[in-house]
């Protein structure tokens, strides 16, 4: 059994996946709400009704509690000096490992909303896949970037 | 024009004022607008059937032809623009640089540097061969802005593709002088007797494969081909099938419908036929005389008789090597060899090396073209915790699809469990086949689909690699791996699934970087 990785993400990231949550959760309720309507109108048995009503408590039950927690506590990094390890996933864990010298670029970004919460995700790409870190403070996010980039910058371009 | 030149003369540090600049050969013309036809067929079709259903006869003569007005303006359009295109089109060297302008109204400047140019992949047309003409693609290191940077001269003479050639040699070797004074002397001197040697003699590479006729026609014959008549087979299975309630529903017309039912199967049988002929023809043309030749570091592909493709695959851009076996030719002992390009777009960077040959002959050529990787067979087993894992999902929804069916189509429907033991030997061969080798700076993975692949990889051209586990991999301790190799502009990734946790962390480990290890 391989070691569990050394950091987690930024605990606020959670409130943001909670936003996030309950943003698709009003929609969802939204939905709900004209079909329930419709039902009322044209006299739809009461069972669709019900199924309705069952799917977007359940909905936002999910995503609004149960998804953002397991998956930030399952969203762990580790940046070391000759590569960069991932581990994250809801339903199916994915572990991934990116050596430095296969680094091609480091981007940074942040959304209105994760900007409000004061943080950045940070996109790592080689030359035929990228892999993200979401939800990090943005002084960490810009620290992790100028490592990354630091290390990587002993990569040689042999693809 | 004019301005370009001036801009260039102002420049001061130009050594000529300005360089020749050379058009395409006229069948541009001819081709561009034979290729904007063939785009314009189906419309056209579907216009004439409309239409000729319809035929209104009221109505000024332009609303009654309106259709036949639209194409002839269409076409004519069509046939302008070929000719625009071929007008428009400039080539030149200049500045280490092939640069291209073309446009009409929107004139569109593409400056490509010798140094960025990897290969140039002919392909001579059935306009181009009587002509002595070939159509020239220009590969380019791939950037990350998709295939804009590569440029296609649609129809040259061989001796104008000569040229660009020899310009792309002498920028390379003027180069090698500017950067490398200290081994100038005898690099230049083996630089110019390789020019000499590729304009004079350009097919003289030594030749590392050739397709028989015999291998030829296997593959035609078995390529997509079979899964045609093996369809066909099932078609006609289940029409036979259909016989019998339909003799039993309608008692008087059953002779009609049965007659009815067996032309429309001759049909459907003939039609399959028809297909596949077409298909094994096809495969025939496109890959006869299919040749690979060894040019310095280059592996040059020459291939097809009536269209004459020429690809050129720097040796450095391959990134893995698969050796894949349908489960046909597997019996039969055949096998296809495929490579990954960093090169290339779309489909032309996972290039068949070896459409068909013996498995027990590739090996040989392979290991002559890439000394550095070990084509052995991979020995290590996946271990037993992962067996259950290939066929128990798949057990699970082919046998909710089973009860479905049989519910809906009942006594006929219970033919459907048959598929439960197929899908459960499916599941136990792919087991079975899955098997891996770890070498100091190589994998070997072998996993099957359908078809059983075996993929080599060096542990440099592995951009990062991946571990999966669901519920209940974790409770089991399985797990998947998938190592990603960069494919032209995309992503190729091998994967061995369901093997236990332990060895795929092995992986882990050797991917990772061990400082003792550094070479």
């Amino acid at each position: 059994m391989r070691q569990q990785l050394a950091n987690q993400i930024s605990r606020k990231g959670l409130s943001v996946w909670r936003v996030y949550g309950s943003i698709l959760s009003l929609i969802v309720l939204a939905v709900g709400i004209g079909l329930g309507f419709l039902a009322y109108y044209f006299e739809w048995p009461i069972w669709i009704s019900i199924v309705v009503g069952v799917f977007v408590v359940l909905h936002a039950f999910f995503s609004i509690y149960l998804f953002p927690k397991v998956r930030w506590e399952r969203w762990r990094y580790e940046v070391r000096e000759a590569e960069i390890e991932l581990q994250h996933g809801l339903f199916i864990v994915n572990r991934t490992l990116i050596p430095m010298v296969r680094v091609q670029h480091v981007d940074m970004a942040e959304g209105p909303i994760l900007r409000k919460y004061g943080l950045a995700s940070i996109t790592i790409s080689t030359a035929a896949t990228n892999h993200s870190i979401p939800a990090l403070v943005t002084e960490e996010a810009d620290e992790l970037r100028n490592r990354i980039s630091m290390f990587a910058r002993v990569a040689k371009d042999d693809v | 024009m004019n301005c370009v030149i001036a801009f260039q003369c102002s420049q001061g540090w130009r050594k000529t004022m300005s360089e020749q600049r050379y058009k395409l050969h006229w069948i541009t013309a001819v081709v561009e607008t034979v290729k904007a036809l063939k785009d314009l067929i189906g419309p056209f079709i579907v216009v004439v059937v409309v239409n000729g259903f319809k035929s209104e006869s009221s109505g000024p003569w332009y609303f009654q032809y309106w259709s036949a007005i639209l194409f002839s303006i269409l076409l004519i359009s069509i046939l302008v623009s070929g000719i625009i295109k071929w007008r428009r089109f400039d080539y030149w060297f200049e500045d280490q640089e092939l640069r291209i302008e073309s446009g009409l109204f929107v004139r569109k400047k593409r400056y490509i540097p010798f140094d960025r140019i990897q290969s140039l992949d002919y392909t001579e047309g059935i306009f181009h061969r009587p002509l002595q003409l070939v159509k020239v693609k220009v590969e380019t290191a791939g950037s990350s802005s998709g295939k804009d940077a590569e440029a296609e001269l649609t129809a040259i003479t061989k001796e104008a593709a000569g040229r660009i050639e020899e310009e792309i040699q002498r920028a390379k070797k003027m180069k090698m002088k500017i950067i490398g004074p200290v081994l100038q002397q005898n690099e230049e001197l083996v630089l110019v007797k390789k020019l000499e040697e590729l304009v004079e003699h350009p097919a003289s590479a030594p030749v590392k494969f050739t397709m028989k006729t015999k291998d030829l026609l296997v593959l035609a014959t078995t390529s997509s081909g079979i899964g045609v008549i093996l369809s066909g087979a099932f078609v006609f299975l289940s029409q036979i099938e259909e016989l019998i309630p339909f003799d039993w529903l309608f008692g008087e017309l059953e002779s009609f419908v049965k007659f009815g039912v067996f032309v429309i199967g001759i049909m459907i049988v003939l039609g399959l036929l028809l297909v596949w002929l077409l298909s094994v023809v096809m495969t025939f043309v496109a890959n006869y005389d299919f040749k690979v030749a060894l040019d310095k570091n280059d592996l040059v592909i020459t291939r097809g008789l009536l269209e004459k493709k020429r690809v050129t695959i720097p040796l450095n851009r391959v990134q893995n090597i698969t050796i894949a076996e349908n489960p046909f030719r597997q019996l039969f002992g055949y096998a296809t060899v495929i490579l990954n390009s960093a090169g290339g777009t779309g489909e032309s960077s996972r290039i068949k090396l070896f459409p068909l040959a013996k498995r027990d002959r590739v090996i040989e050529p392979l290991q002559e073209l890439f000394p550095n990787v070990d084509f052995s067979e991979p020995s290590e087993k996946i271990g037993k915790r992962g067996k259950y894992f290939y066929y128990r999902l798949k057990l699970f929804i082919t046998f909710l699809i089973v009860v479905a069916v049989s519910y809906y189509l009942f006594p006929y429907g219970l033919f459907a469990s048959l598929l439960l033991p197929v899908v459960f030997t499916h599941g136990i061969w792919q087991y079975k086949t899955a098997a891996y080798a770890i070498m100091p700076k190589q994998l070997t993975m072998r996993y099957r689909g359908i078809s059983r692949h075996t993929v080599f990889t060096v542990k440099d051209r592995i951009q990062s690699m991946e571990i999966d586990q669901n519920y209940f991999h974790r409770r089991k301790k399985v797990a998947t791996l998938t190592i990603n190799v960069k494919s032209g502009m995309s992503l190729d990734a091998p994967a061995i699934r369901h093997m236990s946790e332990e060895k795929a962390e092995q992986f882990l480990e050797w991917y990772e970087y061990h400082p003792e290890s550094k070479e």
